[in-house]
């Protein structure tokens, strides 16, 4: 006490006065009741011999019954497979891309990069559904041209279609997060290289990757942990080849039993949280030391194009060969589809069957108007929401030394180990018990989107943070601006291409998830994702397409906007 | 003369308590109508198809302006969220209706109220619940083999369960999944008294002949676009679809399983009335000629769906799965469905 007499004032109005502790608490609170709230009621779902709202008593049954199946350990083994590869694809694919779009002066890269996310936007059961129609055995348009100049057809309806598939339906994503690192990235680095007698593929390797290697690391991280709880591809793929997988045995055994076994969904979800959080560890691990990602310094930071010359054409072919893989021929086999009355292998009688009529659906479906407008204000306000607490976290965790940041990080990747289904149960059971009404309403749908999604807009915001040296912020503090005008003047501009890019994540997402939602919405509060998905299980897949066109292009729209915003012009 | 004078006097008795009885039944059905329309809304959940339950929409909301909300899922889907939201002491559904297995577990969950709707009275006495909960079976979903008319000449096509196991449609046949299909799991265990002692032999050989999907209408999707010539789902795909234009028809098994399903009313509906209304509306005549015109198959005498030879079926009701009925039977036959 005397001590503290001694230093003039007591050490917990320092405490409570530290701007960076305050906050920290604040965002603290409010992500620990978004993640462990639900992931609570989710473990005391684990442990409990009863279904929700149903009295019951503390057991480790299902824990027996689901990992005392030695069969679990094989299809964790399987899921290990597919989302390794899955991952691995999708890194190569979104890496040299964003290098294309964002660090060369290739012909057409503008286009490029806003045809990138188009992906993004499209439900993954539509790619995967697409992929079939593709890459089926039979009927796959690729292997009927593949066939006719004699060579084997691709089988999807095995592993490596559906690593493939995985792969290609997750690089938009790894693309985002990449391009934006890659955007706020030095090139005097490069240029360094290129001076040493470098060529410019061998810069991109030896430098270039290097310094990207924290957004390589999320994206890599965040797409293997969504592989892993995808059932999507699973669902369309693996039950053919008959192929089982960790998801598909917790459909087949907690889902799909009669009654669906919520209990034991919850239980297998937890070894999903297991393996994310080890995986959050080794990722924290391996970027540690900040600074050695630090490349936006107080020294000249003009992004600068490399020029490619006569490479440029080349190079650009080869973008839309990834793009063609990414998004053209999906998005090619989803127009067809919507085009016609029923989809089949096209042929000159093709032609004449065109329609317009699911289009015309679209027009006059109260339905559908009503999911567009509930989709478009869950995207927006819930990016915006989103990515404003993303920013404050990734501030927090990457720009203070402030005791339990480290926290802040882990809850926001709680919620997104589990799968969409399992965190929908964990927030139903929660949310339907509070005394606020929000069961039943779009703000429960705002709530659980805001929760799963938030590491994404969280890895944006990170990756680029990381880049800028804090010695911008220090010289702006000691030229006397305040932390807001320094935050404002400083910080946003510089950090300003992540939180857009994060910010098109999440809206394109959110314009169209369904596997959370489901469990969540009601039919006066349906966005899209429930609404495709119902057109999907009703078979009504030309509507389906017709809608699926519609939103990619709505979303377009919304990540052109943000583009425009957001954009640190190359060159600039 | 005495005959014709007796059956004079019975007609008129007859009609006499018709009108006696129909006096308070218009007056009650007024009271229910103007009750429901006070409530303003009702909630269905249920399995039948988004556009098949459209045409009961527009009959319920043209005669009475009362919205119907409704919320698809599958059958497993819609149980699912049935027992979520009673659980929670948060139902927000009205109405329920799905298939009968599932109805089943709901109606022993304790989740619905009791009501018997004055339309029952036209159902055969057999079909009718006697603790007045579930509906009587309304409607029958009839599952068989479906063919790409364009892949398979009506000449060519299998005639039978067992002509599937012919070498020729290896690899050529796509059916649900039966280890999360739970309707597949019902159909396969109810073949067993069809076949009898060929039943084992046959699943054991369809096991190994067929691609999987995850339901029935994944499976007639892929029949339409070609990548199967085969699949086994519901005959009413043939209408619905077909009438749009998608190669399909079907073959006449003998006899043909169907599962039946019920409507039933929650025991908590937000909108009781308008539930009632509903369900009396559904269940009615009108109700059920609209169905069967929308290409289902119901249980109005003489009434079928514009489906080639649906007069002519040999239909037979499945026996439903208990909860251990269906895990013994995917620990034994489910497996073989497994296996690569």
């Amino acid at each position: 006490m005397a001590r503290v007499a001694a230093a003039g004032r007591p050490a917990f109005w320092s405490v409570r006065t530290d701007p960076a502790v305050v906050a920290t608490a604040g965002v603290g609170l409010i992500l620990a009741f978004l993640a462990l709230y639900p992931t609570a009621m989710l473990f005391y779902g684990s442990v409990s011999n009863a279904p929700l709202g149903v009295p019951g008593h503390l057991t480790l049954a299902h824990y027996r019954t689901a990992y005392g199946d030695p069969n679990t350990y094989r299809m964790i083994g399987n899921s290990f497979v597919f989302a390794s590869g899955a991952a691995a694809i999708s890194l190569v694919v979104a890496g040299l891309l964003a290098w294309i779009t964002v660090r060369t002066d290739a012909p057409g890269r503008a286009l490029f990069e806003l045809v990138a996310v188009v992906p993004n936007v499209l439900p993954p059961l539509l790619t995967a559904t697409a992929w079939v129609l593709l890459l089926s055995p039979r009927i796959g348009l690729i292997n009927v041209v593949a066939q006719r100049v004699g060579l084997p057809p691709f089988n999807v309806y095995s592993m490596a279609g559906m690593i493939f598939v995985e792969g290609l339906i997750l690089a938009p994503l790894a693309y985002l997060i990449i391009s934006a690192a890659l955007s706020s990235m030095d090139p005097s680095l490069e240029e360094a290289a290129r001076v040493a007698g470098s060529p410019p593929l061998q810069a991109a390797r030896r430098v270039t990757s290097p310094m990207i290697r924290p957004a390589l690391l999320a994206a890599g991280l965040l797409n293997f942990v969504r592989a892993l709880e995808s059932f999507d591809t699973p669902s369309i793929i693996a039950i053919p080849a008959r192929i089982e997988v960790f998801t598909t045995k917790v459909a087949r055994e907690a889902l799909a039993a009669y009654p669906p076994n919520h209990n034991l969904a919850a239980t297998y979800a937890m070894s999903l949280l297991g393996i994310a959080m080890v995986l959050v560890y080794v990722y924290r691990r391996l970027t540690a030391s900040r600074e050695r990602f630090v490349t936006i310094s107080g020294r000249g930071y003009r992004p600068r194009a490399i020029a490619l010359g006569s490479w440029g054409y080349a190079v650009s072919s080869g973008a839309v060969a990834l793009l063609a893989l990414i998004v053209l021929l999906p998005f090619c086999v989803l127009l067809l589809t919507s085009l016609l009355p029923f989809y089949s292998v096209p042929t000159w009688e093709t032609v004449r069957q065109l329609t317009l009529k699911h289009y015309a659906f679209l027009l006059t479906s109260d339905r559908v108007a009503r999911a567009l407008r509930i989709s478009v204000m869950l995207a927006v306000s819930g990016a915006t929401l989103g990515m404003l607490l993303a920013s404050a976290v990734a501030y927090l965790t990457v720009r203070t030394r402030v005791a339990g940041r480290g926290a802040l990080e882990l809850l926001t990747f709680i919620p997104w180990a589990f799968p969409g289904t399992a965190l929908a149960i964990g927030l139903l059971w929660g949310y339907v018990r509070l005394p606020v009404p929000i069961y039943a309403t779009a703000w429960i749908l705002l709530i659980a989107y805001v929760t799963r999604f938030l590491p994404y807009g969280l890895r944006a915001m990170t990756s680029t943070m990381v880049q800028v040296h804090s010695d911008l912020e220090e010289a702006s503090r000691v030229c006397g601006a305040g932390l807001v005008h320094t935050f404002r003047r400083i910080l946003f501009p510089l950090l300003r291409p992540g939180f857009l890019a994060g910010w098109a994540i999440l809206a394109t997402i959110f314009m169209r998830e369904f596997s959370t939602s489901l469990f969540l919405y009601t039919p006066r509060s349906e966005p899209v994702g429930p609404l495709l998905y119902h057109l999907w299980i009703d078979g009504l897949h030309g509507r389906m397409a017709a809608l699926g066109v519609t939103v990619s292009l709505v979303s377009v729209v919304l990540v052109a906007v943000a583009r425009r915003a957001g954009r640190t012009r190359v060159g600039e | 003369m005495r005959d014709s004078f007796s059956r004079a006097l019975l007609a008129g008795i007859a009609g006499f308590m018709l009108f006696v009885l129909a006096v308070p039944a218009v007056q009650g059905q007024a009271d229910l109508a103007g009750a429901a329309k006070r409530e303003g809304s009702v909630v269905v959940y249920g399995s039948i198809e988004s556009d098949v339950f459209d045409v009961i929409r527009k009959i319920f909301e043209g005669q009475y302006g009362i919205r119907v909300d409704y919320f698809r899922a599958s059958s497993n889907g819609t149980m699912d969220r049935v027992l979520t939201e009673s659980r929670a002491g948060k139902p927000l559904y009205d109405v329920v209706l799905t298939n009968r297995s599932p109805m089943l577990i709901l109606k022993k969950a304790g989740v619905f109220g009791s009501y018997v709707s004055p339309s029952y009275e036209r159902y055969p006495a057999a079909t009718r619940d006697g603790e007045g909960v579930l509906s009587p079976s309304y409607r029958q979903v009839v599952v068989s083999v479906l063919y790409n008319t364009r892949l398979v000449k009506a000449e060519e096509a299998p005639k039978s369960l067992a002509d599937l196991l012919d070498p020729k449609w290896k690899g050529k046949i796509v059916m649900p999944d039966p280890n999360v299909h739970t309707t597949t799991a019902v159909w396969l265990a109810n073949l067993q008294s069809v076949m009898g002692a060929q039943y084992r032999p046959f699943v054991e050989g369809l096991a190994g002949q067929v691609t999987l999907a995850e339901s029935f209408l994944p499976v007639v999707q892929k029949v339409i676009v070609g990548e199967f010539p085969l699949g086994i789902t519901y005959v009413k795909y043939v209408y619905i679809f077909g009438s749009e234009g998608a190669p399909l028809d079907y073959v006449r098994l003998s006899p043909l399983l169907a599962e039946a399903h019920h409507v039933a009313i929650s025991a908590k509906a937000p909108h009781p009335n308008a539930a009632r209304l509903f369900v009396d509306v559904f269940t009615s005549r009108l109700g059920l000629l609209a169905l069967a015109k929308a290409g289902e198959f119901v249980l109005v005498p003489g009434v079928y769906p514009p489906i080639k030879d649906a007069d002519k079926l040999r239909i037979v009701l499945m026996d439903d799965l208990s909860e251990q009925d269906l895990k013994q039977f995917r620990d034994q036959i489910g497996t073989l469905f497994l296996k690569r």
